[in-house]
């Protein structure tokens, strides 16, 4: 071995020991229970919905929504504040490249979205979807217009299908929304 | 079903809580202590009852939820019910990804040389043992027929074990691809524009590289991703002084891909990439080791392999661009013994590319995105001296513009057409057309 092999080496060990320390401390993945009070921090409670659709309502957000990915479970929860509901949360499971994101959103009353938080990713490929920056992109879209992959939601180089995926997942969500829970005067 | 269940059982739990409390509330004048207390074992037992009852039903509820959910289905089916705190399952177990690509190029100028190829078929193929460790792989096809008499590969393209240690922590060891550029890690045909990749990443930076070794990776909540790790490296005791292959691709020539790889030297490599901002991807890689692997007449013989990349998405508008240098050291001693051959060992080599896309149409899954691509590299840029008169010429430089678009038909599906116009090395034009898919 060389001087500059141990050099090299002493370089790179230095960032495989260094490096992982200073990250470690940021990294928290919520749990649903705190997303959910993130989303709503004036709901007192938050009930789970249970939803059954008609053919039509299927076939609705299934248009509306647009080509899907895989997706895993699905649950809901109504956000309520003095008894009314304030706005819906979302936990979904949309496949990355060959494993399932957990991600959670929310939509208010007013039909906005809240930003999505990532409950659990599985695999190093793909992992910069969890980049607040980019996933602070869906909050406040209000319309299924405004939630384009590439316009609206930025694609991220070499993470492609990661963010692809968990966007037309919450354009699913959404369309979703639109069919079976938003209120009627909403 | 299961809703009626639990309001029933709520109806029940409060009926009794307030029956007993009835009771307890008119008998407490005439009853002793001693009763009292028997009534409250009572309907502590009665309320134990019925919360076990309550579990039991919410327990069946999720395990049917489970049961529905449309994993595995393109067209999200809503569950039948939802309720209880989310938790990720562990059931994940194995799942099959691939990608695959054929294609045709015509040079404009020896039509007799058209060819079209089975470029790549490659099945994947990725097993959960537990939430935080994974296994994944790839066995690739090249060239449509692997055998003695046909142009075919059959190679292992990944092979590795990955862990989390924590949220922003991964390690994996095996058969990787290296975090080098940007097509190395994401080579799948719907990833790049034109029906060939990049000639700077094919010929400089020797796609599709992969190693064997340890890599950490690492990456933030700003959006700063790390890899660093010790992987072998390359053996130059490959180069083959008779052959093109050496000024096609210099490193691609003396890659091992860990078959009977030698391994006395190692290498390492670090990576860094900035996705903080939405649209925007900065980074650079560095790989260096010795080359040498302890081979007769080799000694000291550095590999090292630097690159650095952007991508800007503004809008319907794509751009890229990535230069990268190689340098191998101590080659003349080396190509003092293969002087009168036509390929010798150069000292460096480099590249770059711009690239700009538009997103022309696009309406569902499918969209229309033409681009253009300017390359220019030089895969002999300099050569080590030797005895006056023996150096090697340094090679010329090559520029490739590449024109076209890729049609995107269905989610996965690329149609590919582009026109390639090769100035610097008597190349052909060629006008080229290919589908790939990737899933």
């Amino acid at each position: 071995m060389t001087d500059a092999d141990r050099g090299l080496f002493g370089l790179i060990g230095a960032a495989t020991l260094l490096v992982p320390t200073s990250v470690v401390v940021a990294a928290d993945y919520l749990t649903i229970d705190v997303a959910q009070r993130e989303f709503f921090p004036s709901a007192q409670s938050f009930e789970p919905v249970l939803i059954g659709l008609t053919p039509e309502q299927k076939a609705n957000v299934a248009k509306l929504a647009g080509p899907q990915p895989p997706h895993g479970s699905l649950r809901i929860w109504s956000a309520l504040e003095n008894g009314v509901n304030v706005g819906y949360v979302f936990f979904d499971e949309v496949i990355g490249k060959s494993d399932y994101i957990s991600y959670a959103t929310a939509i208010d009353a007013h039909g906005a979205l809240k930003t999505i938080e990532i409950l659990s990713y599985r695999e190093s490929h793909g992992a910069e979807i969890r980049n607040a920056a980019w996933r602070e992109q869906f909050a406040n879209k209000a319309d299924l217009a405004q939630l384009q992959f590439r316009t609206d939601i930025k694609n991220i180089s070499g993470a492609t299908l990661s963010s692809e995926h968990v966007t037309q997942g919450v354009r699913w969500l959404y369309a979703l929304w639109q069919t079976a829970l938003r209120a009627p005067s909403s | 079903m299961y809703s009626s269940i639990i309001t029933t059982v709520r109806r029940r739990t409060r009926a009794a809580i307030l029956v007993s409390l009835v009771v307890a509330s008119t008998s407490a004048r005439a009853a002793t202590n001693e009763e009292l207390e028997a009534q409250l074992r009572t309907l502590a037992d009665q309320v134990s009852t019925l919360q076990a009852q309550l579990a039991k039903v919410t327990a069946e509820q999720n395990a049917q939820l489970t049961s529905t959910s449309p994993r595995g289905s393109l067209t999200p089916d809503v569950a039948n019910g939802a309720t209880g705190t989310a938790a990720p399952s562990n059931d994940r177990g194995v799942s099959f990804f691939g990608y695959g690509e054929i294609t045709y190029a015509r040079p404009t100028d020896n039509p007799s040389d058209t060819t079209e190829n089975a470029q790549r078929f490659v099945i994947g193929m990725s097993n959960q043992f537990d939430e935080n460790t994974r296994m994944v792989s790839e066995l690739e096809v090249e060239n449509g027929v692997s055998s003695a008499d046909d142009p075919g590969e059959v190679e292992v393209e990944q092979m590795y074990v990955e862990h989390t240690f924590n949220d922003r922590l991964f390690g994996k060891v095996g058969l990787f691809l290296m975090p080098s550029g940007l097509l190395n890690e994401n080579h799948e045909p719907t990833n790049y524009y034109g029906v060939f990749r990049n000639r700077v990443e094919t010929a400089i930076i020797p796609t599709t590289w992969r190693e064997g070794g340890f890599l950490a990776e690492g990456d933030t909540e700003f959006g700063l991703r790390w890899d660093a790790g010790f992987t072998t490296g390359f053996n130059l005791s490959k180069w083959d002084p008779a052959s093109p292959e050496g000024a096609e691709s210099p490193l691609g020539s003396i890659h091992q891909e860990l078959a009977l790889a030698k391994a006395s030297d190692l290498a390492g490599i670090l990576a860094l990439n900035y996705t903080g901002i939405p649209g925007v991807r900065l980074g650079a890689s560095i790989f260096t080791g010795d080359a040498s692997q302890g081979q007769p007449g080799f000694d000291d013989n550095r590999v090292t392999l630097w690159e650095a990349h952007g991508t800007w998405t503004p809008g319907r508008f794509e751009f890229a661009a990535l230069y990268a240098n190689g340098h191998i050291s101590n080659t003349a001693k080396i190509n003092a013994t293969f002087v009168g051959n036509p390929t010798l060992i150069p000292e460096s080599f480099y590249g770059w590319y711009t690239q700009a896309a538009y997103n022309l149409y696009d309406w569902q899954s499918s969209s229309i995105k033409p681009f253009v691509r300017f390359e220019r590299l030089n895969t002999a840029s300099n050569y080590a001296d030797l005895a006056p008169g023996l150096t090697p010429s340094n090679g010329p430089d090559q520029d490739i513009i590449t024109s076209g678009f890729s049609f995107f038909f269905a989610h996965g599906v690329v149609l590919k057409a582009d026109y390639q116009h090769f100035h610097g090395d008597g190349e052909s034009d060629s006008v080229n057309f290919g589908f790939g898919y990737q899933f």
